[in-house]
């Protein structure tokens, strides 16, 4: 799997700022924006927090996948960061979230990013990939985990 | 065992397939198979077959969007949302083992199957859900009573015994719920677990009122389409919609089919059987052969019913001066070709039956010989068009037989275990010729009318 494709070394923050939910995905959303994915910043944001208001994308085990499909994202990306003392996600299990992946998704997407998206979800379910990504301290260290 | 899934969730972009890997990773935990179709923004993933359906043991839905469940017709559902399965994918697993796989739901996924190839569908799949729902009744119950009979053909009167306690098993109790048995299971097959109450009592009912398994065939029908009109009419408010499936529909549906099988089946029954046994002695005037005949053809035509009760009384009363009669004769000759004509059919028409069915031929084999007529009724019950006519042709001939070798019998029941008592039968030689003639006439007729399978 391509995950570097989607997941580049301009796209992570090992050191997230933000101490609420909506700081972070504004981090996140910011980096994206940099880098010519995100077209439209409130736009694609608004998609976002629509989408964590149905149900939160806190899924537990210490990870939040905010996630959007929009026409104000370019190409299918991923941004990722890290919180080291963690934020309240309105987690299913209640707990910190430490791992945080922003998803865009353009609303015509090719399916080859569909499946890395697809991929990286069922690799986030595995305990082992969880701890290495805790621990990555660099991009290639977030590509190995998986 | 194997577990089927589907997961799908608003964007299709992430939970669908993190709860499909949860779900993946209990299930090996447990140490349980498990296929999980995926409905995501890239479409649907590892589709669900109907061969998959049909061998699994239930489906969890984890969606928070709309699935549509008609492909899992008949299979335990546990639906959840798509959170529940990345949460507690254990225990939903844990759960979905438990949910109950009765034989019912494969049956029903199959018979649509056949529905499909056959392009059969309506009163002939209800009609058959009732038949092999039946057919165990009377296979255990006919071997039982032949059981019975061994011990000889009197020896269940004697209460205590075994054998009258097998005659209790079989014939007191399996034959009884034979066709309740085949009504509520039509009526099931109709408007699902609200039709068996009004069907069972319905098919009661015709035992009772001795309309036989026809009468139980409309009981049935008629049990199940008042549920579907009940449920259609009826619309309680919400607050007490929790009655309709307790009270309201058993109610209700049980008054109009209790009602309808005692005023409106049951009065013309009684007249038919009457009128019958007036004709009977009439005809008692005339040629022996004839009347042999048509004994065989009543015997024949509904096996239990109004037609074969007066015929079976009839024959009897002939003989209730303790000495032999050769209308007994030809009555027991014409109620032993049905299962025995069956079961040869079976035998020799390998294509034209359900597996189920061949080994219930062979069983009709064994009622047969015992003069257990009930053994051909889930045939006549599954296809009476083509089968009673073969039924009837071939009892007739061996009734009329049975009077032309003046064959003479002293007993009411038995079949081959007569034999062993002394002058029970005149003409054993003959009489077994005329039985077998009118079985091979019955056999050849079921194998020639009927359809192949396909």
């Amino acid at each position: 799997m391509e995950i570097e494709k989607l997941l580049t070394p301009n796209r992570i923050l090992f050191d997230l700022k933000g101490g609420n939910k909506e700081e972070v995905i504004d981090e996140l959303i910011e980096l994206l924006y940099k880098d010519g994915v995100v077209t439209d910043k409130k736009k694609y944001k608004s998609a976002v927090m629509k989408r964590e208001e149905q149900f939160s994308t806190g899924i537990g085990y210490g990870i939040g996948i905010p996630h959007a499909k929009s026409d104000a994202v370019s190409t299918a990306a991923i941004a990722f960061g890290i919180s080291k003392d963690g934020i309240d996600f309105d987690s299913m299990d209640e707990k910190q979230v430490n791992l945080i992946f922003l998803i865009a998704v353009p609303n015509k997407s090719d399916d080859t990013h569909l499946k890395i998206l697809s991929f990286i979800s069922r690799r986030l379910m595995h305990s082992e990939v969880r701890e290495k990504l805790m621990k990555a301290k660099n991009h290639e260290d977030v590509i190995s985990s998986f | 065992m194997k577990l089927l899934a589907v997961t799908s969730c608003p964007t299709g972009i992430a939970h669908t397939y993190m709860a499909a890997e949860a779900l993946q990773m209990a299930a090996k935990k447990v140490g349980v198979d498990i296929k999980i179709e995926t409905y995501g923004s890239i479409g649907v993933e590892n589709e669900i077959t109907e061969e998959e359906i049909k061998k699994a043991h239930a489906v969890i839905i984890a969606a928070d969007t709309k699935i549509d469940k008609s492909k899992f017709n008949g299979l335990p559902i546990l639906e959840v949302g798509v959170q529940d399965a990345i949460r507690s994918p254990k225990e939903l697993i844990e759960d979905a083992m438990k949910l109950e796989k009765t034989k019912k739901y494969v049956e029903k996924v199959e018979k649509e199957n056949d529905t499909h190839k056959q392009s059969k569908k309506g009163p002939y799949q209800h009609l058959m859900t009732g038949v092999s729902y039946m057919l165990p009744f009377v296979v255990a119950g006919g071997i039982l009573i032949a059981l019975s009979f061994a011990f000889g053909i009197h020896a269940a009167d004697n209460e205590g015994s075994l054998p009258w306690a097998l005659s209790l098993i079989g014939g007191g109790s399996a034959f009884a719920l034979m066709i309740p048995i085949l009504s509520g299971f039509i009526a099931y097959s109709i408007a699902d677990r609200p039709g068996l109450v009004p069907g069972m009592i319905g098919g009661m009912l015709s035992s009772q009122i001795g309309a036989g398994f026809l009468g139980g065939i409309i009981a049935g029908f008629l049990a199940g389409y008042t549920i579907v009109l009940l449920k259609k009419w009826i619309k309680l408010p919400k607050a007490m919609e929790g009655l309709m499936p307790v009270l309201v529909l058993p109610l209700l549906s049980s008054l109009i089919v209790g009602l309808l099988m005692i005023y409106v089946i049951g009065t013309p029954v009684a007249t038919i059987n009457e009128g019958l046994t007036n004709w009977l002695d009439n005809l008692q005037e005339g040629s022996a052969v004839v009347l042999g005949f048509v004994l065989g053809l009543m015997m024949a035509f509904d096996m239990g019913g109004p037609i074969n009760k007066a015929a079976y009384t009839f024959g009897v009363g002939t003989i209730a001066a303790g000495q032999s009669s050769s209308v007994m004769a030809a009555v027991m000759a014409a109620g032993m070709t049905p299962p025995i004509g069956i079961g040869i059919a079976t035998l020799l028409y390998k294509k034209k039956f359900t597996k189920e069915e061949k080994e219930a031929g062979k069983a009709g084999l064994v009622l047969g010989i015992s003069f257990i007529t009930e053994g051909a009724i889930p045939f006549a019950a599954a296809d009476p068009i083509r089968v009673i006519p073969s039924l009837m042709a071939g009892s007739g001939v061996a009734g009329a037989l049975t009077m032309l070798f003046k064959v003479r019998l002293a007993v009411p029941h038995g079949g081959i275990f007569v034999l062993p008592i002394p002058n029970a039968v005149e003409g054993v030689l003959l009489y077994s010729v005329a039985i077998l003639i009118g079985s091979l006439i019955t056999a050849i007729m079921v194998g020639q009318l009927k359809k192949p399978m396909e």
